[in-house]
């Protein structure tokens, strides 16, 4: 019984969890009461357990691109959780449950977009099938989450920076961390997602010459993915090499995940075999 | 419920007699003492700079104390003549008087609306009570569900967001921007009064290094002593603001004294985008306008003011939804309350009609003795207990919608009706 009805989740239930609990955050902040966040909790739980499930059940490739949405919504999910726990009177369920709905839904388009990708099994990664194709997924994917807290810790500063500057009081508004603290998230973020995407990018660009045509290197991910490195390296120029303000790093930092979704979109040269 | 809330506020006494009417401990322990004893009532002082109140409860069958017999022990206690304490005083009887404790423990009936301070206040008061064992079972209930309500209040409304002081909101924007304070240096151009406050607000964040800066070294040595800093020369004040994270200017300077171009030459080529808040408190101000920009943030007074003034209005948005809530939990506390007092009224009652029917009873199953069979007997006995529960049923009932209308008249009535003594 529990097995069908695990069986029977699918991004509908995942997405419209997030959704209530998106909303009930919102109604917390324009009408105040404990009971808007105790519902909303519980539907944010619901949605991520839900979300585990299918998760466990479907095991989506991280290197087809509904399954890497999926997965980093799946992370960004676990991200929310600890914000809203972690910083409860932050509107911080207002700012990452978007990002992950988006993600869960266009995971949910990809998945019948690109139906040849969707026949990837763990066993078969963990017998050693696409094992570096699925190595370069993971690390991808690895990446991928620190660019979304950098892009979600960015988008909180622009708007944070803007209020200042506007003069606008705090409180009057919905409340967020402060600067210090998100240019610190960003930071982070960062710095843990180059070596990373770097290494994620070795590995993918080794397959490429081992198994791949001209073809394959001028592929929309491939250029993606490049370029979004670059931007990366350009990101940590300005931040430790000429000391740029933080209001323009967070708006390249934007830029990135702009990047970062194309590269997750685009169709895997490694999803539908090659490489081993 | 025999409560009453006698005392005065703003809003009926001038300050002049609030001073003279304020409690220190030894009057405070004297007035519970004496008051409990005196009235044999359960009772609550509550004094703080807007307000001196007491709070006295009585048992429901003795007569409530009004406010000339408390102007009287007031007079008695602060060495004052009753006139002139009297025409000041308010009364708040029964339901009014706890609506009235739980507006004031949620700050609605305080002068900055919603201010936190107050709920810590009739905590201390009621606790000082109990300690002194003059808070009987009416106060505990009515202070508890004070507090409950209060922390409701605040959690479910608006009502105590935003600061609504000049140095509270600089103090706002401070935590807007900062995350941590060990690390960021403080500097305070000038020695002017105004922003003092915001200095010590500053000061209690325990800032890395105060810095002070003034033409005058010895009035610089001043501020530096009160606030823990330390005095830097006024011709190295653009190094100052290169080390500055908060700089919190109060000069009495009749023109600015950064400029835009002296800003962008000397100082924030130095800084290397590091945020900086700037506090230009001074008439006239003391830094050009136009260095605010993304990195930059420059308040003035009027802009903190206007900042403090919109806190307050949102505030007052949040008003009907606060009062909203002090009258729901008004009206379940007296419900409470009631019904609580309702139990040992309707023990009473059964018992004593229990007794009426057992008196009628006895004789008449005695009379009959021999002519029923037990069966007929319990017939008997049933009819009489159907007859009680049925006479019984009516008064309940309406005993118990009275308590939920929140008034105990009926309940008093019937009290006297029985001859029950509550």
């Amino acid at each position: 019984m529990t097995g069908t009805l695990i069986q029977g989740i699918h991004h509908y239930c995942i997405g419209l969890s997030y959704l209530c609990a998106f909303l009930l955050e919102l109604a917390r902040l324009l009408w105040p009461a404990k009971g808007w966040r105790i519902a909303g909790l519980v539907f944010g739980v619901a949605g991520l357990f839900a979300h585990t499930a299918y998760l466990l059940v479907n095991q989506p490739p991280p290197s087809a691109p509904y399954g890497s949405l999926l997965l980093l919504a799946w992370v960004l999910a676990l991200f929310y959780l600890y914000g809203t726990v972690h910083h409860a009177k932050q509107a911080w369920a207002i700012f990452v449950l978007p990002v992950v709905i988006v993600l869960v839904a266009m995971s949910r388009v990809l998945l019948f977009a690109t139906p040849g990708q969707n026949d990837f099994s763990f066993a078969r990664w963990l017998a050693g099938d696409r094992f570096w194709g699925a190595v370069h997924g993971v690390l991808i994917l690895l990446a991928s989450v620190g660019v979304s807290v950098g892009f979600l810790a960015s988008v909180m500063y622009l708007i944070q920076a803007r209020r200042l500057r506007n003069k606008v009081a705090p409180d009057s508004v919905v409340p967020m961390l402060s600067l210090e603290r998100l240019e610190t998230m960003n930071r982070r973020a960062l710095n843990v997602a180059f070596p990373l995407l770097t290494a994620g990018l070795l590995v993918g660009t080794l397959l490429l010459k081992h198994g791949y045509d001209i073809d394959n290197w001028l592929s929309l991910k491939v250029l993606s993915t490049a370029g979004l490195w670059l931007v990366f390296l350009v990101l940590l120029y300005l931040r430790y090499g000429v000391h740029v303000p933080a209001r323009r790093l967070a708006a390249l930092s934007v830029v990135a995940f702009g990047l970062l979704l194309v590269a997750l979109v685009a169709s895997h040269p490694f999803a539908t075999g090659g490489a081993q | 419920m025999n409560l009453r809330t006698i005392g005065c506020n703003v809003s009926s006494a001038a300050v002049d007699l609030r001073e003279r009417l304020a409690f220190d401990a030894a009057k405070t322990q004297r007035a519970l003492t004496e008051l409990s004893a005196r009235f044999a009532a359960e009772v609550v002082v509550l004094d703080t700079c807007n307000r001196v109140e007491l709070y006295v409860s009585r048992i429901d069958t003795v007569a409530p104390v009004h406010s000339p017999l408390m102007a009287e022990f007031l007079s008695e206690l602060h060495g004052l003549p009753a006139s002139e304490i009297a025409p000041h005083l308010y009364e708040h009887a029964d339901t009014a008087a706890a609506k009235h404790l739980f507006r004031v423990a949620s700050g609605l009936d305080s002068v900055v609306l919603g201010e936190a301070q107050i709920a810590g206040q009739v905590k201390d008061a009621y606790e000082t009570a109990q300690q002194a064992g003059a808070a009987g079972p009416l106060l505990n209930a009515l202070f508890s569900a004070a507090l409950r309500v209060s922390k409701r209040v605040r959690s479910e409304t608006g009502i105590g967001q935003g600061h609504v002081s000049v140095s509270s909101a600089a103090l706002d924007f401070v935590r807007v921007v900062f995350n941590t304070f060990t690390d960021k240096t403080v500097l305070v151009i000038g020695a002017g009064k105004m922003g003092r406050l915001t200095l010590k607000h500053l000061a209690d964040l325990h800032p890395a290094a105060v810095l002070v800066t003034n033409r005058s070294s010895e009035k610089a040595a001043t501020v530096a002593n009160d606030c823990g800093g330390r005095v830097v020369p006024w011709e190295q004040l653009d190094e100052a603001l290169v080390q500055a994270d908060i700089v919190l200017s109060t000069t009495g300077a009749p023109e600015p004294i950064v400029s835009r171009r002296r800003f962008d030459e000397k100082v924030r080529r130095g800084r290397g985008g590091r945020p900086l808040l700037i506090f230009d408190m001074a008439v006239p101000r003391d830094f050009d306008a136009s260095i605010h920009d993304g990195e930059v943030s420059v308040f003035n007074v009027d802009d903190l003011t206007r900042v403090a003034d919109r806190s307050m209005a949102e505030r007052r948005r949040h008003l009907p939804a606060a009062e909203t809530i002090v009258e729901t939990e008004v009206k379940k506390f007296v419900a409470d309350w009631n019904r609580r007092a309702n139990g040992p009224v309707i023990g009473q009652l059964t018992a004593e009609v229990e007794k009426i029917r057992d008196a009628v009873l006895a004789p008449l199953l005695d009379k009959l003795n021999g002519k029923l069979t037990d069966s007929e007997k319990a017939y008997i006995e049933g009819a009489f207990r159907l007859f009680q529960n049925r006479l019984l049923h009516g008064p309940i009932a309406a005993l118990h919608e009275a308590s939920h209308e929140g008034h105990g008249g009926l309940r008093e009535a019937l009290m006297k009706l029985f001859g029950l003594k509550g």
